[in-house]
């Protein structure tokens, strides 16, 4: 291996220029490029948990299209490549990625521990394939761990995206649904147009 | 319909018949005040956050379950350059104790379980901290050890704790019972019982392989040592912590620490919370590890566990073991239960007298018709990893093991599990004993019948169910079978703890613009949504923009008591305290427009931070005009605790057993329960979902710790060999759900959360056993147990 005393890697779009070796500030051989990430830029959203390649929570995406896991890969190793981490998905001027919003929208997140993670493979996944099945989807997905349970509306998240919308693992029957014309107790409210602002004598305008 | 005879008398329910209210936010589903926090990775966790002049605690661990330690040597970890202080049980600044009751220190010169503490480590960096515990040289000297309660209640067994002789833990605690012990139901005649019986069943089951409930985010502390304050009660003064926590709550936390640290003050602060599944609540040892060290260096410092030590060494689910005798009528009545319950709290015994009473609870809510108890309950140490807290509560373990057993007089008397389940389960104005010992009256759902059998209904139970030990498909080669089978549990949990909330209707100063709600409590977020949908309940109250409704930052010092999101609680307790206080800063706004409209205060109501005449809409004022000027309104509310609006959730599980292999596959789930009003629809749905994780129902085929009883290792310590179920695993899932408006608080819900799969591991060993045509009553029924079962091994 060729000795370097620094090396440059491109982390969302910006480019960072690392020494390398064992002093105060340099990044040693042997640091990974999860804890780079958290503190040595305050990436804090790439996250650790088993911190062996297990869970898939510190995914992050290298090249533009590869999903690694980076507690299991050395800094060293990524020397002129380009990383993509999630605080790098929202675009500054378009906003958030599709995928972040279909979490949002589908609340496909508990805790959110587990979320960046799963949302870095899944963007890795829709870059390099626009629609993909149901089942590639949970294979794709088949590394990251939830344990509060989050992967039914995960799922109905990308799936949506990916355009199976008849993709469907959780059917969740309400019996009000089932029940013609149910007594309420109020009319229906309107929101009023004093909803966003209204102003007193105490305005200074 | 349901049905219900008072005296003479009988009522008629029809579902039908519920008002349903027509709520403005209640019930729907709106984005998470820290959504798009997460989504982007901003979202604050303890690991993300740094205190200034911080450094890092490790632990040296123990590798043996049970020894003395003969001699410690920490002199070169010390000459390591970096460390800055090296704590063992010969240089404790203090003597902190550990357990409730405490039945030891936290650094003693014996370790009771791998992975007990023996040294703490304080330096400038983990990795140096990390390399001085290795070069702590310790001498052991080993002791038997003992590893499951049977063996360690036995006459001669090898002693813990002095303060647990025999090894038997104090069967109750003041905390949980604050009339006194109660870890016994008694009640009736069980030989009376047993003649009115037609079916009687004997059997032991266990539920012992004591699984992680496995938070994304481990167990992990910043604490700095504040300093000692002058104090009029302690002379010597009160020594002042801060700790920042991974905890779900930090009122359980201060508890807990005021209680170990002498005369202490302690102020917790909590973040997001990544995972705990009620399992990350007080983290003794970590806190107090972590505390000591900063007591000891005067630096703040963060100590996060590893993987590895979570799963090792950090609190697990109870071991379970049940010997009973049950008796059943002809109907499918339980007619009596016989038994003791023996429970293995690992080597620390803390908060497991309120499962044991939450555990010996919901038993009666399942058998809520049975008149005769005999039920005893024993709690044992062991030189097992601490069991702790886990969602569920000491219910689940409970379950596992008499649901199973139940199955022997149903299947005597060739009951559909089914029909006796709806029968059996509690009903308005059934009594049972709950954890604090008193006894309560059920004033919950008429519905639960109802809404476990629309749920076989969508299950399509009535065809999958063809009687006892009989597969209801079998492949043409006769390789593979399914079978299916059910659960029922119950919490009354909902309720407990009391809590306080203060909410302020707040000025806008400038004007032009709308006003805001404050509502100050204490509660964290781990994942359930209970930040938001505490502001939705405030926004409901008010009838305001929920946008417009914030909550004060979760912590201890200067927050209302709010106990926590212990017991799947926090919506309903928090809900209720901030309802009331939005109430009374509402009533006091509407009287101030009763002055200035010359109304009565009932003619009136608020919307969008405006008074109105309710006839007549127009007639509208600004809240602040009517009020003192740049002043806030403010209202006062609190829940106190109580315990008779059960929970119950039934669950059904579809299994596909190889019989060559022995391999049980799930194919489908299908869970009912009336949940009262619900609060937030795709947050309700994924408290149902919820069941596959957390040790649940998993823990019936493959989530186990595995024990190495030659060395008292775990050898499941790492998620590589700790099996849980992946993504693609996940099958499909069924949920019906009844909102029958039940008497809990204003907004009229239920939480089902604590006990969502809690019935699941006992009704799919039921499910196997159907299908594979031999009773299967071991967890987990890996593919040995079920090639057992079948006499093939």
């Amino acid at each position: 291996m060729i000795k370097q005393d620094h090396i440059t890697i491109t982390i969302n779009g910006k480019r960072y220029k690392f020494s390398v070796g064992d002093g105060y500030g340099e990044v040693p051989p042997n640091e990974t490029l999860a804890d780079t990430l958290r503190n040595r830029l305050g990436l804090t959203g790439t996250k650790i948990s088993c911190n062996e390649g297990a869970c898939g929570c510190c995914t992050v995406i290298v090249d533009g299209k590869d999903a690694v896991a980076s507690c299991m890969a050395l800094t060293v190793e990524f020397d002129g490549r380009e990383v993509l981490t999630v605080e790098g998905l929202e675009d500054p001027v378009k906003g958030l990625d599709p995928i972040q919003q279909a979490f949002i929208d589908e609340y496909a997140f508990q805790c959110g521990y587990c979320t960046p993670g799963i949302i870095m493979v899944a963007k890795a996944l829709f870059i390099n394939n626009e629609h993909p099945t149901p089942e590639q989807i949970q294979e794709a997905l088949s590394g990251n761990y939830c344990r509060c349970i989050s992967q039914y509306t995960v799922l109905r998240a990308l799936n949506k995206l990916a355009g199976n919308e008849d993709a469907e693992l959780a059917n969740i029957v309400r019996a009000n649904d089932e029940i013609e014309n149910p007594i309420p107790v109020r009319q229906v409210l309107h929101l009023s147009p004093y909803a966003n602002g209204s102003s007193s004598s105490h305005s200074i305008d | 319909m349901s049905e219900k005879n008072y005296g003479e008398k009988k009522f008629e329910y029809n579902y039908r018949d519920i008002v349903q209210p027509n709520y403005r936010h209640i019930g729907k589903y709106m984005p998470r005040k820290e959504a798009k926090d997460i989504v982007t990775g901003k979202a604050t966790f303890l690991d993300d956050y740094s205190v200034p002049d911080m450094i890092y605690g490790k632990i040296k661990r123990s590798p043996w379950p049970h020894a003395d330690i003969v001699s410690i040597d920490t002199s070169k970890a010390e000459a390591l350059e970096g460390v800055r202080a090296v704590i063992t049980h010969k240089n404790m600044p203090q003597k902190w104790g550990l357990g409730l009751p405490v039945q030891r220190l936290l650094l003693e010169p014996r370790v009771y379980h791998v992975g007990d503490l023996v040294a703490l480590v304080a330096a400038d960096t983990p990795e140096i901290a990390e390399e001085a515990c290795e070069l702590i040289e310790v001498e052991y000297h080993q002791l038997q050890p003992v590893y499951s309660a049977d063996e360690a209640l036995a006459e001669g067994a090898p002693q813990l704790y002095e303060r647990f002789p025999g090894n038997h833990v104090d069967n109750g605690i003041k905390y949980f019972q604050p009339d006194g012990p109660w870890w016994q139901i008694i009640r009736g005649d069980c030989e009376q019982g047993f003649k009115e019986a037609k079916y009687i069943a004997e059997d032991k089951i266990e539920f012992n392989q004591m699984p992680v409930p496995g938070a994304p985010e481990t167990p992990s502390v910043i604490a700095r040592f504040d300093g000692i304050q002058p104090d009029c009660v302690h002379k010597d003064g009160v020594p002042n912590f801060t700790i920042w926590a991974s905890s779900q709550s930090a009122h359980i936390m201060k508890l807990m620490a005021e209680g170990r640290i002498p005369n202490s003050n302690v102020n917790i602060k909590t973040f997001n919370v990544g995972g705990s599944y009620g399992n990350k609540q007080s983290m003794m040892t970590a806190a107090l590890s972590a505390s000591m060290l900063a007591m000891a260096t005067k630096k703040p410092v963060k100590l996060v566990l590893t993987k590895e030590e979570q799963l090792m060494a950090y609190e697990v689910r109870l071991g379970s073991t049940m010997y009973a005798k049950v008796g059943m009528d002809e109907d499918g009545i339980v007619t009596t239960v016989e038994g003791k319950w023996l429970v293995d709290t690992g080597a620390v015994g803390d908060s497991v007298q309120g499962q044991v009473g939450v555990g010996l609870g919901e038993a009666q809510l399942v058998l809520a018709k049975c008149k005769n108890w005999y039920m005893d309950s024993e709690i044992a140490v062991t030189n097992r990893q601490q069991a702790g807290i886990v969602r569920g509560y000491g219910g689940q373990e409970l379950n596992s093991c008499l649901e199973r057993l139940l199955c022997a007089p149903m299947k005597a008397g060739n009951f559909n599990p089914l029909e006796v389940f709806k029968k059996n389960y509690i009903s308005p104005g059934d009594c049972f004993t709950w954890r604090d010992g008193r006894n309560w009256k059920s004033r919950s759902s008429f519905f639960f019948p109802e809404a476990m059998q629309k749920a076989a209904d969508l299950f399509g139970w009535d065809k999958k169910w063809v009687g006892w030990n009989k597969p209801y498909w079998v492949s043409e080669d006769g390789r593979k079978a399914r079978g299916v089978g059910m659960g029922v549990i119950g919490n009354a949990d909902i309720s407990e703890d009391n809590t306080e909330a203060i909410v302020r209707i707040i000025p806008d100063l400038v004007g032009k613009r709308a006003s805001r709600v404050v509502i100050e409590t204490d509660i964290t977020e781990s994942g359930m949504g209970t930040r938001s949908n505490a502001c939705k309940i405030a926004a409901e109250v008010l009838n305001v923009p929920v946008e417009r409704v914030i909550i004060t930052e979760p912590g201890s010092q200067y927050n209302p008591s709010n106990y926590g999101l212990c017991g799947s609680r926090g919506v309903i307790t928090t809900g209720k305290a901030i309802a009331n206080a939005a109430m009374e800063a509402k009533k006091k706004i509407l009287e101030r427009g009763a002055i200035y409209f010359k109304r009565n205060v009932d003619q009136l109501d608020t919307k969008d931070f405006m008074v109105y005449v309710r006839d007549n809409p127009e007639m509208q004022v600004p809240m602040f005009k009517i009020w003192d000027k740049e002043m806030s309104v403010v209202g006062y509310g609190k829940h106190l605790e109580m315990f008779d609006v059960p929970s119950c959730v039934s669950l059904f599980v579809d299994v596909e057993v190889d019989l060559e292999t022995g391999h049980t596959e799930i194919l489908d789930l299908a869970t009912g329960t009336d949940i009262g009003q619900i609060i937030d629809a795709k947050a309700c749905e994924m408290q149902l979902e919820g069941g596959w994780g957390s040790a649940c129902i998993d823990t019936a085929t493959f989530e186990e710790n595995v024990l190495d009883k030659q060395t008292g290792r775990i050898m499941t310590s790492n998620m590589i060999d700790y099996k849980w179920r992946t993504f693609n695993e996940f099958k499909p899932f069924n949920a019906y759900v009844m909102e029958s408006q039940i008497d809990s608080f204003m907004f009229k819900a239920l939480g089902v959360g604590e006990v969502s799969g809690a019935a699941g591991a006992s009704a799919t060993l039921m499910a196997i056993s159907n299908a594979i045509g031999a009773d299967v009553k071991e967890y987990p029924a890996t593919p040995a147990v079920v090639l057992k079962a079948m006499d093939k091994i």
